[in-house]
């Protein structure tokens, strides 16, 4: 009975939450599907007297599609030249005696610390003396330079878990540092890789600092300043918006929905160690 | 499971990488200005509202179908634009032409050197008249402008069977019948992301009270605003405010617009480009009139802000980028402009035809029959005085009886902005 009534009221409260949490998504997915004659006439928080997919096409072809593009260029190597380069050291600062490590990896850890802000002018400037600036080269180079830091930091402490008997019993049957990165280190680190591989592509495909610092042409920007190149300098499309904001949250979703099982794997991991 | 498997989507994965390293060294050749190598100018537009994005796009068309020099459009968003403009100005090698208006902005910027001296565009404008050309100095060339007046719904008056006002005894006896039919007689939109619009009314009341020229020589820092002149101006505000929307500074400027649109508010001070955020078939519906006149004895002034172009002076291609600014500012050009926007600006040059629109032909007279135009509160000073402006009236708006500790504060903060 009372078993009864506190779960009654664990679903109650949960449920409020839940539908709270929810509020602003299906406020945008309303938005989204009206026209921007009913928005400017009944105002945003009106009950909806359209129902339009226009928004969703007007998104997509000012600009929405060739943004979408680029924003898949960036974050899907980024992803992957992060996560190999920073495996690789952390499988170098984990399993090996290397002198300082411990400074390397705080040192690692510290320019994380740093607000990106400060940084804003010199990367500008630096990527302009290298001839990149406004590429997307540049974009992926600054976005693998600022996430390895953090992903060799958690990649080694997953790594630093592993048995030491495993490496040792490798070593015994003749296996180098690079097999055993690639045949027995790698595949133990694939919770982490996959969580770790979901948090960068979130973070990358929804970065609008480093892109509207290193870009500068419409051509070549990715989704998120393209959204905000939607507004205009007095007067918004509300509905335009709303719906660009949608179609740019499906491949993030997505990805989470796919990685999600890893995700939740690779922190149990982590917490158990 | 998956050694193999593993191996498998790793090389895949590779091989992914190698494709789109490719594409996008593809892309940044043929976009990047830095790989710039054609004789195209590139104008970098801060206009992302779908209307004059299509404007601006529809006037490069027309230029580069005369098959004589080419330019390309590049918009980004205009928040970005701003935040953006310094680097790009300072930048090895910056856009050839920039989307922007005359003031003190610019003036800094020449002065260090970076934009381009466009006299000799100047030359192919004589028909403009001498306002614009001491506005726009060597590096400004407008093409449209606008103007702020109250703006109201003809039937909304029609059936309060009331008529716009002449002078201010008018307008205040104006709203308080508005407000004895049950009708907020003045909408404000000063909250949200445009605090700015509450500037509007500052403006106003300082050109009507105390002149244009008092006014720029407040906003450039030669007078203060805890002045006794500039505190008498918010007398005939306090007026008002019984009057004034009361949620004016939680609402940003769009709703204000729909508020007004429906009937909740009579009549709003705003610039005509409110009529992007109108339905299309409110429009007809819409007139204004001028903000009334205080004192009779003080010069009629309007705001009029003007939009234009600007070149850097590090441009490479500097006979493409003249070329575009004087066709830009042709009756041919500006026509195609007006054309191809949302129908409220006004061209720049004399003889250019506007939408043609009873609301705009009123206008435009309405900015004529002006003694003096000021930009805006912003323009004729600066983004950095702005913020220091939108702080101090949304506070006399939220606390008018604080009046006197609002306007020493704002002298400091200004003090603090004309010093750096």
């Amino acid at each position: 009975m009372r078993s009864s009534t506190s779960g009654r009221l664990f679903h109650a409260v949960a449920g409020t939450i839940s539908v709270l949490w929810l509020l602003p998504i299906a406020a945008v997915i309303i938005t989204a599907l009206r026209s921007f004659d009913d928005i400017a006439a009944n105002g945003l928080a009106a009950v909806p007297q359209s129902f339009t997919f226009a928004g969703f096409g007007d998104a997509w072809t000012n600009g929405g599609a060739g943004a979408m593009w680029n924003s898949v260029l960036v974050t899907v190597p980024t992803v992957f030249l992060s996560l190999a380069l920073s495996s690789a050291a952390a499988y170098a600062l984990s399993r090996f005696e290397i002198p300082g490590r411990r400074t390397i990896i705080l040192l690692m850890l510290a320019g994380n610390l740093l607000p990106p802000q400060i940084l804003l002018v010199p990367v500008s400037k630096l990527t302009e003396l290298l001839g990149i600036y406004d590429t997307l080269i540049a974009l992926i180079v600054v976005q693998v330079g600022f996430g390895l830091g953090f992903y060799t930091f958690v990649l080694q402490g997953f790594m630093r878990a592993m048995p030491n008997e495993v490496q040792e019993a490798a070593t015994i049957d003749g296996a180098g540092p690079v097999q055993i990165f690639w045949r027995i280190v790698l595949p133990m680190t694939r919770p982490a890789l996959a969580a770790l591989a979901a948090l960068a592509f979130t973070w990358i495909f929804n970065d609008l600092l480093w892109a509207i610092t290193v870009l500068r042409s419409s051509s070549v920007m990715p989704v998120t300043p393209a959204l905000l190149a939607l507004q205009g300098q007095y007067v918004s499309n509300w509905n335009v918006i709303a719906a660009g904001s949608v179609i740019a949250a499906v491949p993030t979703v997505a990805v989470f929905l796919r990685f999600q099982r890893h995700f939740i794997s690779g922190l149990a991991v982590g917490a158990v160690k | 499971m998956d050694r193999r498997h593993f191996l498998r989507v790793t090389a895949a994965a590779g091989a992914g990488l190698l494709v789109s390293g490719t594409a996008s060294c593809a892309t940044s050749a043929s976009s990047g200005p830095v790989a710039q190598t054609a004789g195209t100018a590139t104008i970098q537009s801060n206009l992302s509202a779908p209307a004059a994005k299509a404007a601006i796009d529809a006037l490069v068309k027309a230029f580069n179908d005369r098959k004589g020099s080419q330019v390309s459009v590049n918009t980004v968003a205009s928040e970005t634009f701003r935040t953006q403009l310094p680097s790009y100005l300072t930048s090895a090698n910056p856009p050839d032409l920039f989307t922007w208006y005359p003031g003190a902005l610019l003036t800094g910027y020449e002065k260090k050197g970076l934009l381009l001296d466009v006299s000799d565009v100047w030359q192919t404008m004589g028909d403009y008249p001498q306002a614009f050309k001491t506005l726009s100095g060597k590096v400004f060339v407008p093409t449209t402008t606008y103007w702020w007046s109250f703006f109201y719904r003809k039937s909304n008056f029609a059936r309060w069977g009331v008529t716009p006002p002449n002078n201010w005894t008018e307008f205040v006896e104006l709203c308080k019948t508005l407000q004895g039919k049950g009708v907020i007689p003045l909408g404000m939109g000063a909250g949200s992301d445009s605090p700015w619009t509450a500037s509007a009314w500052f403006d106003y009341f300082n050109i009507r009270i105390n002149g244009a020229p008092f006014h720029r020589e407040l906003l450039a820092g030669r007078q203060r605003f805890d002045d006794p002149k500039v505190k008498a101006i918010f007398t005939p505000w306090r007026e008002i405010l019984p009057y004034t929307d009361p949620n004016g500074t939680a609402i940003g400027f769009q709703e204000a617009t729909t508020a007004m649109l429906q009937g909740r508010t009579a009549m709003f001070l705003t610039g005509a480009f409110f009529a992007d955020a109108a339905p299309k078939d409110a429009l007809e519906d819409i007139d204004f009139f001028r903000f009334p006149i205080i004192d009779p004895k003080v010069p009629l002034a309007e705001e009029g802000p003007t939009d234009g172009f600007f070149a850097s002076s590090k441009s490479p291609h500097v006979k493409e980028l003249k070329e575009f600014l004087t066709y830009a500012a042709t009756v041919e050009g500006q026509e195609v402009y007006i054309k191809n926007s949302s129908g409220t600006i006004l061209p720049t040059h004399p003889k250019a035809k506007d939408s043609g629109t009873a609301l705009v032909k009123k206008g435009r007279k309405h900015l004529e029959e002006a003694a003096e135009i000021t930009q805006f509160f912003n323009r004729d000073s600066s983004d950095a005085l702005q913020p220091t402006a939108d702080a101090a009236l949304v506070k006399f708006l939220q606390q008018p009886d604080q009046l006197d500790t609002i306007l020493t504060t704002w002298q400091k903060a200004a003090e603090q902005v004309w010093s750096s």
